[in-house]
């Protein structure tokens, strides 16, 4: 079984996966669940692009 | 009153009590979601088999680095305790990366991420689990 994900791909199953398990873990109503997800998955994917995108000029 | 007679005096109940909480962290760290599984939990034991299992596999299927006990400095050993993390799921890991680990491309490199995730995830977890056995949060 091999998997050959882009960095892309491989931060966005990361990252909804943690939101996930951390919504689960720190929320108990199904709503308030949702919502943490949500923001956590958004907070993980801009500053995981904005790391990336401030890298940029070092990596030339 | 003297200070022993106000120290906390533990009943038979509450050791009991100690005793099975103790035993669904284990349970936890061992199965990923029995801890909670044990308690009725069912969304967060489905939760976390299905995460630390996805993170698992596919760490192991990029080649992630799956540490081992024989490792040589500090950060193999913190590795190989993050990945221990996942429980029996360490073996299941194992066991799909028959061909070894592979860290000399970029996708290696995040399956280690991903197992090691995985294995505190689940540490994670399985404190929850005894925590909630507990009485302290659920």
């Amino acid at each position: 079984m091999k998997f050959h994900l882009s960095h892309l791909q491989a931060m966005l199953l990361f990252a909804l996966l943690i939101s996930i398990a951390f919504g689960f873990l720190s929320r108990r109503r199904p709503m308030d669940r949702v919502k943490y997800i949500a923001w956590s998955l958004l907070l993980f994917l801009l500053f995981g692009i904005g790391i990336g995108w401030a890298m940029y000029p070092f990596s030339r | 009153m003297t200070d022993q007679a106000e120290s906390v005096v533990v009943s038979a109940p509450d050791k009991s009590r100690e005793a099975r909480a103790i035993a669904i962290g284990v349970a936890g760290w061992a199965v990923p979601g029995l801890g909670h599984a044990l308690q009725k939990m069912w969304g967060r034991a489905l939760t976390f088999f299905v995460v630390v299992g996805v993170l698992v596999i596919v760490g192991a299927g990029m080649r992630g680095n799956l540490f081992g006990s024989e490792g040589g400095d500090a950060f193999a050993a913190l590795g190989y305790f993050a990945d221990l993390g996942t429980g029996s799921f360490y073996w299941l890991a194992k066991y799909i990366e028959v061909g070894g680990s592979d860290v000399s491309r970029a996708y290696g490199d995040y399956g280690t991420r991903f197992l090691a995730a995985a294995g505190v995830l689940n540490l994670l977890a399985a404190l929850h689990a005894y925590e909630a056995a507990r009485g302290r949060k659920a």
